[in-house]
């Protein structure tokens, strides 16, 4: 017997020659990225090289400005739409410095998030028991204390709880597309474990990641499909997994 | 001016809303408390408010909370004079100014040379949502006794744009975000005096 399978590649996410600036200096130099559902993609690259730029250009951030190129998410344009409607349509920022709220209470902060993208998807919002549940469900996934629904947002949260509190909110949205910005910087082993099971369980056929790191590490816990290595603003390299280490061992001069 | 004398260990708690010219003066006899609030929802004010505590060991707390939009206008001024010693005041005074609403907050704050250990706060915080609004703050302490804690700030800013985009990214509408970054920081006086909501404090779009 002969079988043909056929993989269908669905396209989540695709950028072609984006260019980005701030304070009219230019950052991103033209940028080519095609994500497939179901990937997870690695962004390496030295200080400076625009990788933060990136994740702030996709959700978008008011401080850049994009001057040429364009965005899909799945077919849409994504560089059109308000922050919040990337946001809805399933575009997560895990923050490399999440920001701190003081008075606005977590559980205040995630049942309006969560009730809004319900409300894009056209659902009814979360009964206050259904929500607590699903609150309790996923912090214990992180491993975040009780207590953290009556703080202010990431207001007090020691490095490590920022960390984990950007995951959990990943956890309660469901985003299709998570960008994780430098999630590793700040984190002992435990909390790098805890957080990378976090965005492991995350995973299904139907979603993608963009890991940006500056080091190895994290992706000896999240296994990446593809690394990227981003340099003066563009993408000079792409591998597999064994990119990362070559990096890791030779440094980005080897390559760029 | 209206006057009220508080007697021994008497107490006086009132909240003030929407008055358009609250005047009034205290004098605080020994071991007497006295909690004001004043609110002033989108409407035009004059406020004094003068706390004399002439007994030991009195309290004084004061909270306002002014929202202000269009041209509305308030000046709140707090006159707390502590004669005789081991008294506590405390005041939290905020303002939130939008369009081209005017704020003025004038606080004068007096430490007697006999009212040792005293303890006396004042804080002044304004949130100011337009270009075309104006905050104005003139806090003075006169503080002749030496052995008091006392403590003053006063500071005018913005919305955190950092904090609005996060709660974008957050799928979080700007306007609705907006809202949650106002009513968080007027949440501190509303707590203090025991108020879950005001009306007419929500800005409808």
């Amino acid at each position: 017997m002969h079988s043909l399978t056929i993989m269908y590649m669905t396209k989540l996410l695709e950028i072609r020659n984006l260019h980005a600036s701030i304070g009219g200096k230019e950052i991103l130099k033209g940028v080519d990225l095609v994500i497939n559902e179901g990937e997870v993609h690695a962004v390496m690259g030295p200080n400076g090289a625009g990788k933060s730029t990136l994740s702030a250009v996709l959700t978008g951030n008011p401080a850049y400005e994009v001057t040429e190129g364009e965005v899909l998410l799945r077919g849409e344009d994504l560089l059109a739409m308000e922050p919040e409607v990337r946001a809805r349509a399933g575009v997560f920022l895990s923050f490399q410095y999440p920001v701190e709220i003081p008075g606005v209470s977590m559980t205040n902060f995630m049942r309006t998030a969560v009730n809004e993208k319900r409300a894009y998807e056209g659902l009814e919002p979360l009964s206050p028991k259904e929500f607590l549940s699903l609150m309790r469900e996923k912090k214990k996934m992180l491993e975040l204390p009780d207590k953290l629904n009556n703080r202010s947002v990431n207001e007090g949260f020691s490095g490590g709880e920022k960390k984990k509190n950007e995951i959990f909110q990943m956890a309660m949205l469901s985003p299709r597309l998570a960008i994780l910005d430098e999630t590793d910087s700040g984190l002992d082993i435990d909390a790098l474990r805890i957080v990378a099971e976090g965005v492991n369980r995350l995973k299904t056929p139907e979603n993608a990641a963009i890991v940006i790191t500056h080091y190895q590490r994290l992706l000896d816990y999240i296994v990446p499909d593809f690394v990227h290595v981003l340099a003066d603003g563009r993408i000079v390299k792409t591998g597999d997994k064994t990119l990362a280490l070559e990096l890791e061992k030779n440094g980005y001069e080897s390559i760029a | 001016m209206d006057t009220k004398v508080l007697h021994k260990g008497e107490i006086f708690e009132r909240v003030y809303t929407n008055e358009p010219s609250l005047d009034i003066r205290i004098i605080q006899e020994a071991g007497s408390r006295v909690k004001i609030g004043v609110l002033n929802i989108r409407s035009s004010a004059a406020n004094r408010i003068v706390v004399e505590q002439q007994g030991e060991g009195c309290e004084t707390e004061i909270y306002a909370l002014a929202y202000l939009c269009e041209n509305q206008n308030v000046t709140t001024e707090t006159h707390v004079t502590h004669a005789v010693g081991g008294g506590i005041s405390n005041q939290l005074i905020k303002f939130v100014l939008d369009d081209r609403a005017h704020g003025r907050f004038i606080g004068d704050l007096k430490i007697n040379p006999d009212a040792q250990k005293t303890e006396a706060h004042q804080t002044n915080r304004n949130l100011v949502l337009s270009e075309f609004a104006e905050m104005r703050t003139q806090p003075q302490l006169e503080i002749y006794a030496d052995d008091v804690k006392a403590t003053h700030g006063a500071g005018t800013g913005q919305l955190d744009e950092s904090a609005l985009f996060y709660m974008q990214q957050r799928g979080i509408g700007k306007q609705q975000a907006r809202l949650l970054l106002v009513n968080a920081f007027m949440r501190e006086v509303l707590d203090a005096l025991s108020l879950d909501s005001v009306d007419g404090i929500i800005k409808e779009e």
